[in-house]
This record gives C-alpha cells, sequence and structure tokens, in this order.
C-alpha cells in the first residue's frame, strides 16, 4: 500500500483477524496438515478451497511461512515413506502397476497442495530461495521413494527385464512403461539418466554384443545385416513408444557400434557372402542395405569403398592383361563397358549414386584401362566396328547413348594421342571405302571429341570429312566438262584427300592398266587446270575397285576388290598363266603387298578367282597362277578384300607406336617453350611438372623424354642452365 | 441481497429482493459462480471473470473435488461487500481492456487499502 495524498476519508478498523492468540500459527498448522492428510487419503471433497488457501494465506501474511513450509516438508515425507513402503510390499509383477498408481495419486495430491499454498510459492519460497512446491513434491518423491533402497534397484532391475523380454520377443505392457519412464525423466534428467539411461545403455551393449557374436558365427552377410537393420529399427521404434527422445542417438550408436563397427572388416570379407561377393552377384538390396548401415558407422563407407575399388582393379586388371580377351578388340572393348555398366548400376541403386563411390569407380577404371597399352587401339577398334556395322537399326538416341558411353572410355585413357593416331586410320579407311553406316554418327563423336578435347584434336579430323564432300563435287564437275569424251570407258571416282589431314601413307608405284592410266591422266589434268599450285599423287594402295568377270561357263559375278588386286587381275585380260616374277615386274607392287593381294585372290576359299601352283598357302617366288575357270559363288557379287580396319600385328604396332612418340617430341617441346616464357626461370623438378599438367590431356609425358627435350632446346639456343644453380633454366628471347 | 454487475440495472425482484440479471446471453448454472462475501451477500459472475482472479483460476482448476467447485460457490469470510463488488467489476472491466476498450477503472480512495490487500489474496 503506497503512501497517498491526506485526503479527508475514514480508515476503516482492520477487519484482519490481529493475531492475538500465541497458538494461532499451531491451530492453523493444525488444519492445513490434516488436509494433507485428506488429500492423500483421497477424501478432498470435504475440504474447502477457500479455507484452506486463507489460512496458509494468513499464515505466511503473518510470518509464520517458515513453519509452514518444514510442515509441509514433513508431512509429505511421512507420507512418501508410508507409500514407499507399501510400494515395495507389492509383488513381483504388480510392482511396476502399483509404483506408477502412486505415482499418479502423488501428482494429483502435490496440484493441490501447491494450488492451496499458492501464495506461499508465490511470496514466500522465491524470497527464502526454498524450492517451490511443486519441485518440492518431485524431490521429496525421488528421495523417499525412487531412491529408497528397496526400490532404486528393484525398479531398475524391472524395468531392464522388461526390455530385455521385450527383445526376445515378447509382448509388454508399452503404456506402463512408458508412465514409468516418463515419471523418471518428471524427476530430472539427472535421475533419468543416471537411474535408467546409463545402465540401460551398457546393459544394451552388452545384449548386442552377445547377439552380434552369435549371428556372425552362424550367418551369411546378407542375413546379418538384415539382423542388424531390424533390431536398429526396433531400438528407434522403442524410443518413440516409451523412452526419452534423446536417447534414440545414444542407444543407436551403441548398436551400431555392437553390430556394426566390431565386425565391420569380418562382415565385408565374409566368405562366399561378403561384399565381393555382393557385387558380382548384383546383390542390390543387400548392398543397399550394407550402405545405409555402414554409413552410421566411422569408416564405414570407407571401407566399402576401398574393397570395391581393389576389386574392381582386380578384374578389370585380369580382363585387360587376359591374353584372350585381346584376341578380339571389339568383345574386349564391350567387356569394359558392360563392366562399366553393372557398376554404375550398383551404384545408382544400392550406394544411392554416392558420388565418393563414382569417384573411386572412375579411378579404378582409369588405372586398368591403361594398364593394357593397346586399349586406345581397340577403343578406336571398336568405334570402328560400330560405325561400320554394329549401330545398324539403332534408333538415333540409343547411337547417342552407345558414343556417350565411348567416350566416357575416352576419356579413362592416359594416351589420348595414340587414340587419335589410330582413330584418324580407322576413320580414313571407313570413309574411303564408303563402308560408314551413318554420316550424321561419325559426325556426332567428332563433336563429342571436339568438345572433350578441343578443337585442335579434331580439326584434321573434320578436314578429313571436307575432303570427301570436296571430292564428291569435283567429280561432278570432271564428268559434267569430261564426260562427253571418257564416254563408254570404266568409271572413275576419285577422293582428292589433303596430306596434312589423313594419316601419312607412302604411295609406293604401282602400274595401273592403260585404259586407266589415260582416264586418270585426264582427271590429274583436269584438276590442276582449277587448282593451280598442287602437286597431286595417286595412292593405289587405298583405292578399290568394281570389276566383271567372265567365268569358264559364261557365269559372270562383279567382283570388289582392292586396287592392287585389279591390277593382277587385269594381267590376266592377256595371258592365262603368269608367275610371280611376272606379275612383279608387270605391275611394281611392292613384294609384301603384292604377296597379301594374291594370297586374298588364290588361297581363301570361296574367292579364289586365280588358282596357285602349287596349292600351297604361302607364295613363292616360282609359284605360278592361272586364271581359275571353274570358280563359282552363289552370288553375283563377289567381295575379296576389301581394305578393313584390322588389330595391327606387331610390327606395326611397333611402327604406330614409334610415330606416337615422335608427334609427343615437339608438343613437349612447345609445351617447355609456353612455359618458360612466362616464368623465366624454373629449376628442373617443377618444369616436369609443369609439363606434366600441361600435356595430361594428351599423354602422359616421360620425365625422361622431357629431360632429353630441354637438353636439345639448350643445344639450340631456347634455353640456357642457371649459371648459379645446375638445376635451374633460364628463358632466351 | 444486492448484486451489481456493471452495465446492468437493478432489478426490484420479489420481496424487495433486488437480484441481478446476467448480461446478453443465457446464464446457465455451470458457466457462473458465486461469490459470496463475508456478510453474506451473493454475487453471481461469469466463471470467466472470476478466473481473473488466480487463486480462484487454481481453486477452479485444481484437481481433487474440493466442496466449492462441487456447490458452484465460494465463500470468502474474510472480504467485506463492498470490496467483493468492487473486485468483481474489476473482474469484468479486465475482460473489457484485454479485448480493447480503454477505459479507466476508478478506485474510490477510502477503499484502496482493503482493496489491495483484497486483491493480494485474490492474486489478482
Amino acid at each position: 500500500m503506497s503512501d497517498q495524498k491526506r485526503r479527508n476519508f475514514q480508515i476503516e478498523a482492520f477487519k484482519h483477524r490481529v493475531v492475538v492468540d500465541p497458538q494461532y500459527a499451531d491451530k492453523t498448522w493444525k488444519i492445513l496438515e490434516h488436509a494433507i492428510h485428506e488429500i492423500y487419503n483421497h477424501n478432498a471433497s470435504g475440504l474447502s478451497f477457500e479455507e484452506l488457501y486463507r489460512n496458509a494465506y494468513n499464515m505466511v501474511l503473518h510470518k509464520f511461512g517458515e513453519k509452514l513450509y518444514s510442515g509441509l516438508v514433513l508431512t509429505m515425507t511421512t507420507h512418501l515413506k508410508e507409500i514407499s513402503k507399501s510400494v515395495e510390499a507389492a509383488h513381483g509383477g504388480s510392482f511396476l502397476e502399483e509404483l506408477n498408481r502412486k505415482w499418479a495419486d502423488h501428482n494429483k495430491a502435490l496440484q493441490m497442495i501447491r494450488d492451496i499454498l499458492m501464495y506461499m510459492d508465490r511470496t514466500f519460497v522465491p524470497s527464502t530461495h526454498k524450492t517451490p512446491v511443486h519441485d518440492l513434491g518431485l524431490n521429496l518423491w525421488r528421495d523417499n521413494v525412487i531412491h529408497s533402497s528397496n526400490i532404486q534397484t528393484r525398479l531398475l532391475n524391472t524395468i531392464l527385464e522388461l526390455i530385455l523380454r521385450e527383445r526376445t520377443g515378447e509382448v509388454i505392457n508399452r503404456g506402463l512403461m512408458r508412465n514409468i519412464i516418463e515419471m523418471l525423466m518428471d524427476l530430472g534428467s539427472t535421475v533419468y539418466q543416471e537411474d535408467f539411461e546409463k545402465p540401460f545403455l551398457e546393459v544394451s551393449a552388452d545384449f548386442y554384443r552377445l547377439e552380434s557374436q552369435q549371428y556372425i558365427e552362424c550367418c551369411d552377410c546378407g542375413d546379418y545385416l538384415k539382423k542388424a537393420e531390424r533390431r536398429l529399427n526396433e531400438e528407434i521404434e522403442r524410443v518413440t513408444h516409451y523412452l526419452d527422445a534423446k536417447s534414440e542417438s545414444k542407444i543407436t550408436n551403441v548398436v551400431e557400434k555392437e553390430m556394426i563397427a566390431n565386425h565391420m572388416q569380418r562382415l565385408v570379407h565374409m566368405e562366399n557372402s561378403g561384399l565381393v561377393n555382393m557385387l558380382l552377384d548384383d546383390k542390390y538390396e543387400d548392398l543397399g542395405r550394407m550402405y545405409n548401415l555402414f554409413r552410421r558407422v566411422p569408416n564405414g563407407l570407407s571401407t566399402i569403398r576401398d574393397v570395391m575399388t581393389s576389386h574392381v582393379r582386380d578384374t578389370g586388371k585380369q580382363l585387360v592383361t587376359d591374353p584372350e580377351r585381346v584376341k578380339d578388340p571389339v568383345e574386349f572393348v564391350q567387356r569394359l563397358l558392360d563392366e562399366k555398366d553393372k557398376y554404375d548400376m550398383i551404384i545408382s541403386l544400392a550406394f544411392s549414386n554416392d558420388k565418393t563411390f563414382q569417384n573411386a569407380l572412375n579411378s579404378s577404371f582409369e588405372y586398368f584401362i591403361n594398364l593394357n597399352a593397346r586399349s586406345p587401339e581397340f577403343i578406336s577398334l571398336f568405334v570402328d566396328d560400330k560405325l561400320r556395322k554394329g549401330l545398324k537399326d539403332f534408333s538415333e538416341e540409343d547411337v547417342e547413348t552407345v558414343l556417350d558411353k565411348v567416350m566416357m572410355l575416352f576419356r579413362y585413357l592416359q594416351e589420348k594421342d595414340v587414340f587419335e593416331k589410330y582413330y584418324k586410320q580407322h576413320l580414313a579407311k571407313r570413309l574411303l571405302s564408303g563402308k560408314t553406316l551413318s554420316d550424321e554418327a561419325e559426325r556426332s563423336l567428332v563433336v563429342k571429341l571436339k568438345t572433350e578435347c578441343g578443337y585442335q584434336f579434331t580439326c584434321k579430323l573434320e578436314g578429313m570429312f571436307t575432303d570427301m564432300k570436296t571430292s564428291q563435287d569435283t567429280m561432278q564437275g570432271f564428268y559434267a566438262s569430261q564426260g562427253a569424251e571418257i564416254g563408254d570407258g570404266p568409271a572413275l571416282v576419285v577422293q582428292v584427300l589433303t596430306t596434312g589431314s589423313w594419316p601419312t601413307q607412302p604411295s609406293p608405284p604401282c602400274n595401273l592398266p592403260n585404259e586407266l592410266s589415260t582416264l586418270c591422266e585426264m582427271f590429274r589434268s583436269y584438276y590442276l587446270g582449277t587448282h593451280t599450285g598442287r602437286r597431286l599423287s595417286w595412292q593405289t594402295n587405298m583405292g578399290t575397285a568394281d570389276i566383271k568377270a567372265t567365268f569358264g561357263k559364261g557365269q559372270k559375278h562383279e567382283l570388289n576388290v582392292s586396287t592392287y588386286q585389279m591390277c593382277v587381275l587385269m594381267l590376266f585380260n592377256n595371258a592365262d598363266r603368269l608367275t610371280y616374277k611376272e606379275i612383279e615386274q608387270a605391275t611394281e607392287i611392292p613384294a609384301t603387298d603384292l604377296k597379301r593381294c594374291l594370297q586374298s585372290l588364290a588361297c581363301v576359299k570361296g574367292k579364289n578367282v586365280l588358282r596357285k601352283e602349287p596349292m600351297s598357302k604361302d607364295i613363292g617366288d616360282n609359284d605360278a597362277f592361272l586364271f581359275h575357270e571353274k570358280f563359282t559363288s552363289k552370288f553375283y557379287k563377289v567381295k575379296i578384300g576389301t581394305v578393313v580396319a584390322q588389330k595391327e600385328s606387331e610390327p606395326e604396332k611397333q611402327e604406330t607406336r614409334q610415330r606416337v612418340e615422335e608427334d609427343r617430341k615437339p608438343q613437349i617441346e612447345a609445351a617447355i617453350v609456353r612455359i618458360m616464357k612466362s616464368r623465366k626461370v624454373l629449376d628442373h623438378n617443377n618444369i616436369i611438372t609443369e609439363v606434366t599438367k600441361q600435356l595430361q590431356s594428351r599423354f602422359l609425358p616421360n620425365p625422361v623424354e622431357i629431360k632429353k627435350r630441354i637438353e636439345s632446346l639448350i643445344e639450340r639456343d631456347f634455353l640456357e642452365r642457371d649459371n648459379a644453380d645446375r638445376k635451374s633454366y633460364r628463358y632466351l628471347a | 441481497m444486492v448484486c451489481v454487475l456493471p452495465g446492468l440495472g437493478r432489478e426490484k425482484g420479489k420481496e424487495g429482493e433486488e437480484r441481478v440479471v446476467a448480461s446478453a446471453g443465457k446464464m446457465r448454472k455451470e458457466d457462473t459462480l458465486k461469490l459470496i462475501s463475508a456478510e453474506g451477500f451473493e454475487f453471481v459472475v461469469d466463471r470467466k471473470a472470476a478466473m481473473v482472479s488466480q487463486t480462484i483460476r487454481n481453486m477452479l482448476t485444481s484437481p481433487g473435488s474440493f466442496s466449492e467447485t462441487e456447490h458452484g460457490e465460494v465463500t470468502f469470510p474474510e472480504i467485506s461487500t463492498t470490496i467483493l463488488e468492487k473486485i468483481c467489476q474489476y473482474f469484468y472491466w479486465s475482460l473489457q481492456y484485454a479485448s480493447g476498450k480503454e477505459t479507466e477503472f476508478h478506485i474510490e480512495p477510502e477503499l484502496t487499502l482493503e482493496l489491495m490487500m483484497a486483491a493480494n489474496y485474490l492474486h489478482t
């Protein structure tokens, strides 16, 4: 009551009872004590709230708050001790129920008491820093009931036993469990943790340790993982039903540790059912489960990843070094693609497209593909096969898919320039023999290569396409202007190839038959007439011819042969029998090529338009050849020895490799010069690193080679050795 | 017996008693509470209004069956009629104020002391 301005009013007599009665406090307390008893005995209906409230109010007001408070503590404690006894006396099964019931009672009583003593709670308690009534009630409950010596352990054991039973499959009263656990939670997190959670976690750890030990002895990997997953889900469910949510991560950690982390290595490497077997058998579900479970434990995923990587590397290495496989390049590459598809599927279905796994897969593929030095060649052969005939009847999208997959393998190659060389060769053959299935597919692939490696890589390839187109136009022009003069002679189709774009081939001499040589001269003069300053040389080793031949019984066939073969066959227009030497002289075709050409004309069953004496496979210098009158074939058109891209023989391979090495030298030098120009001074190791980095998109340079190039550049005064530091080099402008 | 509620008139009921009728809307027994002063005056108020007092609110929401909740009436042997009347007025004013109307609650100075004590008691 604040000070008021004096006014004329009367202050009435103080209506409240003035304390004259010395035993006022005791009497009032007695009333309240009685009330508390009644409340605990479920007899509250007769009581008047207002009266009790007023009494408590008055006690506090008259400074008897202390008495009230301590009296409360005493009374409550007494009651709780009684309750404790009655709970202890409960028999086995009903122990928890009894406890639960008494707890509910206590809560109700506590609330009523608090309401009555609200005034004390509001004013006395804060000012004296005592525990508020509600918390007091909880604490007393905790101290007298829960922590009473007979109840504490019994309670814990009962709860743990029930949980154990539930784990072994029994159904327990979850509602009751929830109430009891919530009681512990209400009593404070320390109570919950100390009196329940800690022991619970320990017991659970023991339980799962034992169980996992049992399972791992008798189950295979997939089964074990199923069981582990089941247990994990069970525990999570248990938490949602009757434990504190904060316990979830703790118990899952326990399960994860005992069931998964402790047995990780053993599971992964399990015989006949471990990770490797799952990978081989495409067991997506099991793999997915393993991924999800292992994800939860430290190092789980890296374990899986490592095993997968080493497995992929091993199988890949076997694949590429298997001599059987190497015999068929197309099969070889197809197998690689199949492997990649398989693992892509596994990663997407079971490992949820985890990027780290994708990366591990990529690095493994990169590792083993480059173990076989012929991989670039094989990939090019695969592409060649597909573009010749493999993509027949494929829809446009399917074509794109196949090409994209090829590009993927291409990316793994370290020696991309080797690939480029082979690809050019094979492309040249395809274009010249007109054997490519789809022009669009070809161009599409070139575009992909350009996107991947830059313009430099593909400009020559594009040059080849341009040449083909230009040649078509040139032919049209030729026939338009010279058509009349050619008349009924053989039809000529010329492809004019720009030397730089196409793979270099020596052009050995070859004598064309007369009918043709005139025609060729006509073309040459026509062409040089329209394009001055150019030089043409005939590439007789790359051409084809279609000849009509009439055999003994008059059967006519159209033979599709190479230019060399045509030259040989045309000789037989004027003679029936020719020796090898004579043929060689007449055509001037180089020996190896001639022998091969004769072999395909005389020794191949079904295509032997010539007969050879003797009938051996090899061509001796003194062999004679006769026109085979009795040649027969089912088909009108007979294809003999088209120039097909083939796996190279050993000497050819060596040759190509040499050429590649030669081509690399200027590239290395260019890189060195580029680097030195910008850095001016650099030491040896750094040069190696930088050069490797610059060139890695094409090939992996050999450090020894780099050193040689540096020496060469020093000789030519592009660089010099630094005087002070022998290992450093300086750029000379 | 006189019970006054703001905004309402006194009525002359039967036998010279003046009774109060509740405000607009039906007044059911369950919604109301009878507050009885020291002298025996009965004030019938809305439960909602009465609950402005924390003490009364606790009383009504307490578990267990105290006699007040059973019978729907509370006796205050230590609060006089005038004070109790003022308190009832305060209840309704408080509700109005909470809904936005800002009016002044006038307290006669001579009532102040007792009113404050009662307010303390009722936790209002």
